[in-house]
C-alpha cells in the first residue's frame, strides 16, 4: 500500500516537471569552450572586482573607454576612438564610437560613461550595491566626469596624472549599461550587462559561468558560441579533466604537472611572460633588518637561478628590479648583486658586530600557504630560502598562512622577513614603485609591506605621477630604481611565465602579459 | 500561517498524548541546543583575530572604505548586540544575511542549493553502507571466527581506519574511468535542476542519459563516503547478532525446523536492529555534517566545502548559518532514531 501511495506521489511530480519547462536555457553545440580554473568569479560587477578569477570573465563581458593592446600594457582605442589633454593636463577629452550597443539593445552614449564610472569614483553613488571598490582609491583624482555632447566625455582632474589613461582601461573602469543597473539593482553583479565581446547567459556560483557571443560586437563576432567558466579547486582533478576531454583548457597548474602535460598528444601548451615579480619583502622596522648590509647579505645568498630550477620547473626569470623586466620604464643598467655566501657571511659579521647581535641569526618567515600566479609553489619556495639563509648563519622559522590572513599580517608589518609578489594592473611603472614602496603605503593596509622610506624615492615617484612627458618619467624611474636598489628594502626573486594548457583541437588562444584572459579571438580549428 | 496552524492540530490529532508530549519535550530541547550552539559559534568567529572584508579587497585594501562598511553593518558594535540583532533577523524573515567575504551573496539562497548536494552524495552513502555493512555483519556472525568472518572483520577495521581524503585519492587513481569533480559534466549546461536532487531531476525531466551521467558522477564520492558507516554498521551488527543469536527463541525456532538463513533472517536479524538503527541514524548526521574532506576531494558542491571555506576566509554570515543548519541535521537525526527506536524496540517506554 505504502509504495502504491509513493508511486502516485512520484507520477504527480513528474506531471508538475514536464508541464513547468525552464525558461531560456543555454543549448549546447560543439564550438562551447569550457575553460577550466581554480576558483570561481566572486562578482561580474567591475567595480567590485579584485581577484585574477574575477577579472578573466569581467574581460570578456565589459569593454573600456581605453584598451590595452592583446600582447602589450600599450594603449589603443576602444568605446574612445579619439582622446586629447588640455594644457594644464587637468581636462581630458574622449570622442566616443558612434552606434555601439550594450547586450540589452541600449545605446553608449556620453551619459552612460558617465554613468558608469561616477559609480566607481563617487562616494555615496545610489547605484553601488556593495560598496567594497578595491580599485576606487586608483581613481581618487577625478573630480568631475561630464557628459559634453551625446559622444563627448570630458573628465576634470584635481592634479595632472600620467597614470590616468591607462587606469581607464583597467577592468574596474569597464562601462555597464545604466538600464540595467537600475532595473537589476542588487543583482546587477549577477545579471551583468556591458559591451564586451561575450554577454552574461548564467551563472551557478562555485559550478558554471556561462557567456554567449555578443553577436553584434563593434570588433567582430568572437568565434565561440559560448564559454563556459568551470571553478575546480584541485589541480589534479582540473588535469584529469583536460585529459578526459571533459574541459578544453585548464589554467593555474602547478609547473611540474604542465611538462607532463606538454608531452602527451593532443594537448598544447602556451606560454607568455608575465608582467609580475615575486619578492621577498625584509620588514626594515624590525631589527637587525633595519641594517642595510643584513638586507644586502640575505640578497646575496639566494640563488636565483636554482631557486627558478626548485620552485617554478625552470619557468620564470630572475628578477633584478621590483619593476618586472617586460615592462616599460624597468633599468636595464643595473646588474644584480652575485650569489656570494662568503661576501653574505661577511656583511653579516660586519653587521652584527656593529649592532652587536648574535650569530647565527633568527628569523621568521612568513608565507602564503596557497599559490599565486607569481609564486605557484609557494612552500617550496620558503624551503629554498630557509635552506639558503641556513648556509650564511641565518636560521629561519617558516609561518604558512592562507592568502589573505597573510597579506593582513604582511601589511601590518608583524613579520620579519616574508614572501610576496605582485602583478599589474594597469602596466605603468607606477603601479608597482609607488604602490609597493613609497612611504605614502605605509598603513595596516598599504602595500609598502617592508616599511621602506626614502624621501628621495618619494619625492621622485610623486614627480613621476604627475609628469605627463614620458621621456623625463623614465628618467625619475631610472633613479628610483638605482636608489631603492642600493638600499635592498626587498629581494627581487623572478618573473614567472604563465603557462596554460589546452586541446590541440583550439587555436589562436594567446596569453597576455598582463594575465588578461582574452577569448575573442580564440577558435576550435574545426568549427568554421 | 493558518495552514500551518491546521496542519499541527492536525498532527496533535493523529498522535497519541504520549507521543506527543515526548515529542514536544524534545522540540523544545533541540531548539535549545540549537541556539546555544549558534551562539557559541557567533560569538567565537568574532573573537578571532582576522578581517572577513579584506577578501572582497584582496591586495588591494582600502582602510577607509573598510571602516565605512564595518560601521555600515553594524560590526563594530558589541558582540552581544549583533548577536540580539541576528538572532532578531533570523527568528523575523527566517534570512541568514549576505556573506562578507562574497560580493552580494545571499547565503540562504547559496545553502538551498548546496544543501541538497551533501543530501542527496550522503543519501546514496548510506544505500551503500547499510545493506553492505548489515550484509557483512550478519555473514561474519554466522560465520564466527571462521575466515568470511575474518575477512569481514579485516575489511571493516580497514574502512574505519583509512582517512576518507587518502581513499578518495586511491579510488581515483583505480577507478580511471569514472568521472570526478562537480554532479554533472561542465559541458551539460541546458540542464535546469527542479528540486536540486539531480538523481531524482534528471528523471522527473526523463533525461535518463543525464541520470546515468548524475550516477557516474555520484559513485566515486559515494562510495568513499560510506567507507565508515559502512565498517561501523558492520561491527555493530555482528556484535548484535550474535548476543541475539545465543538466545534461546532461536535455538526453539531452529528446533521447530525453520530453515537456517530463515531463522537468520527472519527472527534474529528483527531483534537485533535497533542498535543498528541507532547508530545508522548517527552516522546520517555524521555524514551530512561532515562530507567536507570527500566534497574537497571530489570537488563536490556541497555543503562542507562551502562552509570550511568560509571558516578561511573569517566570513561569520557563512559559518553561523551552516553551524545553524549542521545543528538542525544532528538534532533531526537522533529525533527521528529516537523515534524508530520505539517502533523498533517495544520494550523501550516512553518515561
Amino acid at each position: 500500500m505504502p509504495t502504491r501511495r509513493f508511486a502516485v506521489i512520484l507520477v504527480c511530480l513528474m506531471f508538475v516537471a514536464c508541464s513547468s519547462r525552464a525558461p531560456s536555457k543555454p543549448t549546447k553545440t560543439n564550438n562551447t569552450l569550457i575553460y577550466g580554473r581554480g576558483e570561481d568569479s566572486k562578482t561580474l560587477d567591475p567595480i567590485n572586482g579584485e581577484t585574477g578569477e574575477t577579472v578573466k570573465a569581467l574581460v570578456n563581458l565589459y569593454d573600456t573607454l581605453v584598451a590595452f593592446t592583446d600582447d602589450s600594457t600599450e594603449i589603443e582605442a576602444s568605446l574612445a576612438t579619439s582622446w586629447s589633454t588640455s594644457e594644464d593636463g587637468l581636462t581630458w577629452t574622449f570622442q566616443l564610437r558612434e552606434g555601439v550597443r550594450f547586450h540589452d539593445g541600449t545605446l553608449v552614449d556620453a551619459a552612460a560613461i558617465v554613468f558608469s564610472l561616477n559609480r566607481l569614483c563617487q562616494d555615496d553613488n545610489p547605484h553601488v550595491s556593495d560598496p567594497a571598490r578595491p580599485y576606487k582609491p586608483n581613481f581618487a583624482v577625478i573630480e568631475e566626469i561630464r557628459a559634453v555632447d551625446p559622444l563627448t566625455v570630458e573628465f576634470q582632474l584635481s592634479e595632472p596624472s600620467a597614470v590616468f589613461l591607462n587606469n581607464l582601461a583597467m577592468f574596474p573602469a569597464g562601462i555597464v549599461s545604466p538600464t540595467a543597473v537600475k532595473k537589476h539593482g542588487k543583482g546587477f553583479s549577477t545579471n551583468p550587462v556591458g559591451t564586451g565581446p561575450f554577454r552574461f547567459e548564467r551563472w551557478i556560483r562555485d559550478q558554471q559561468l556561462v557567456l554567449a557571443a555578443n553577436e553584434d560586437h563593434w570588433r567582430g563576432r568572437p568565434n565561440f558560441d559560448r564559454v563556459v567558466f568551470v571553478p575546480v579547486s584541485e589541480s589534479a582533478t582540473r588535469i584529469q579533466q583536460l585529459t578526459r576531454g571533459e574541459i578544453h583548457i585548464a589554467d593555474n597548474l602547478p609547473p611540474a604537472e604542465v611538462d607532463d602535460l606538454a608531452r602527451k598528444p593532443g594537448l598544447t601548451v602556451v606560454e607568455e611572460i608575465s608582467m609580475n615579480v615575486a619578492y621577498l619583502a625584509l620588514q626594515m622596522d624590525k631589527p637587525p633588518l633595519e641594517d642595510v648590509r643584513v638586507r644586502q647579505a640575505i640578497a646575496m645568498a639566494l640563488d636565483k637561478q636554482a631557486l627558478i630550477r626548485v620552485g617554478y620547473a625552470g619557468h620564470a626569470e630572475p628578477a633584478i628590479n621590483l619593476l618586472p623586466k617586460a615592462m616599460w620604464g624597468h633599468n636595464d643598467g643595473i646588474g644584480d648583486r652575485p650569489f656570494d655566501p662568503d661576501a653574505s657571511r661577511e656583511l653579516l659579521q660586519a653587521a652584527a658586530a656593529d649592532r652587536g647581535f648574535e650569530l647565527p641569526l633568527t628569523l621568521s618567515l612568513a608565507v602564503m600557504s596557497e599559490p599565486r600566479p607569481y609564486m605557484e609553489q609557494p612552500l617550496q619556495v620558503a624551503a629554498f630560502v630557509k635552506d639558503s639563509l641556513a648556509a650564511v648563519g641565518i636560521n629561519v622559522t617558516i609561518e604558512p598562512k592562507p592568502v589573505t590572513p597573510h597579506f593582513a599580517k604582511m601589511m601590518r608589518g608583524d613579520y620579519q622577513i616574508g614572501l610576496a609578489g605582485w602583478t599589474t594592473d594597469n602596466g605603468d611603472p607606477d603601479n608597482f614603485l609607488y604602490s609597493l614602496l613609497d612611504s605614502d603605503n605605509i598603513s595596516e593596509s598599504g602595500n609598502n609591506m617592508s616599511h621602506y622610506r626614502n624621501d628621495k624615492v618619494h619625492e621622485l615617484l610623486l614627480a613621476a605621477q604627475r609628469e605627463l612627458d614620458q621621456d623625463k618619467r623614465l628618467t625619475f624611474y631610472h633613479h628610483a630604481q638605482e636608489l631603492i636598489f642600493a638600499d635592498a628594502p626587498i629581494v627581487p626573486l623572478v618573473s614567472t611565465k604563465q603557462r596554460a594548457v589546452h586541446t590541440t583541437r583550439i587555436k589562436d588562444y594567446r596569453l597576455h602579459p598582463a594575465m588578461l584572459i582574452r577569448l575573442r579571438k580564440a577558435r576550435f580549428e574545426d568549427v568554421p | 500561517m493558518s495552514g500551518w496552524v491546521k496542519l499541527m492540530q492536525l498532527l496533535c490529532w493523529l498522535t497519541p498524548p504520549a507521543v506527543a508530549r515526548y515529542l514536544s519535550v524534545r522540540l523544545f530541547h533541540a531548539v535549545i541546543t540549537m541556539v546555544v550552539a549558534v551562539s557559541l559559534i557567533f560569538i567565537a568567529m568574532r573573537m578571532l583575530p582576522g578581517n572577513p572584508l579584506l577578501a572582497r579587497f584582496g591586495q588591494h585594501p582600502d582602510a577607509e572604505q573598510m571602516q565605512r562598511i564595518i560601521h555600515e553593518q553594524g560590526w563594530d558594535r558589541p558582540i552581544l548586540s549583533q548577536l540580539g540583532q541576528f538572532l532578531h533577523q533570523l527568528v523575523t524573515t527566517g534570512d541568514f544575511g549576505e556573506s562578507i567575504s562574497r560580493s552580494n551573496e545571499n547565503v540562504s539562497d547559496e545553502l538551498t542549493r548546496r544543501i541538497p548536494a551533501t543530501i542527496e552524495l550522503t543519501v546514496v552513502a548510506m544505500l551503500l553502507a547499510v545493506p553492505i555493512g548489515v550484509a557483512f555483519g550478519v555473514a561474519a556472525a554466522v560465520w564466527r571466527n571462521r575466515w568470511p568472518d575474518r575477512l569481514c572483520m579485516a575489511g571493516a577495521m580497514l574502512g574505519v581506519s583509512v582517512p576518507v581524503f587518502f581513499l578518495g585519492i586511491c579510488l581515483r587513481a583505480i577507478f580511471t574511468g569514472m568521472p570526478i569533480g562537480f554532479r554533472l559534466p561542465a559541458f551539460e549546461i541546458d540542464f535546469e535542476p527542479i528540486t536540486e536532487f539531480y538523481l531524482l531531476d534528471t528523471l522527473l525531466q526523463q533525461r535518463f542519459d543525464l541520470f546515468a551521467t548524475a550516477f557516474k558522477h555520484i559513485c566515486l564520492p559515494a562510495l568513499a563516503l560510506s567507507s565508515i558507516p559502512m565498517s561501523i554498521i558492520a561491527r555493530i551488527t555482528r556484535s548484535s547478532m550474535l548476543e541475539v543469536l545465543g538466545e534461546d527463541f532461536i535455538r526453539t525456532g531452529r528446533a521447530k525446523g525453520a530453515s537456517s538463513w530463515g531463522v537468520v533472517l527472519r527472527h534474529a536479524l528483527p531483534n537485533a536492529a535497533a542498535p543498528i538503527v541507532n547508530i545508522a541514524g548517527f552516522q546520517i548526521g555524521l555524514l551530512l555534517s561532515g562530507a567536507v574532506l570527500t566534497e574537497t576531494v571530489f570537488d563536490w558542491p556541497g555543503m562542507g566545502k562551502y562552509v570550511v571555506d568560509a571558516v578561511r576566509e573569517n566570513d561569520y554570515v557563512i559559518v553561523q548559518a551552516g553551524a545553524l543548519v549542521i545543528a538542525a541535521i544532528f538534532v533531526t537525526a537522533n529525533l527521528v532514531v529516537d523515534l524508530l527506536y520505539l517502533w523498533l524496540d517495544p520494550r523501550v517506554r516512553l518515561s
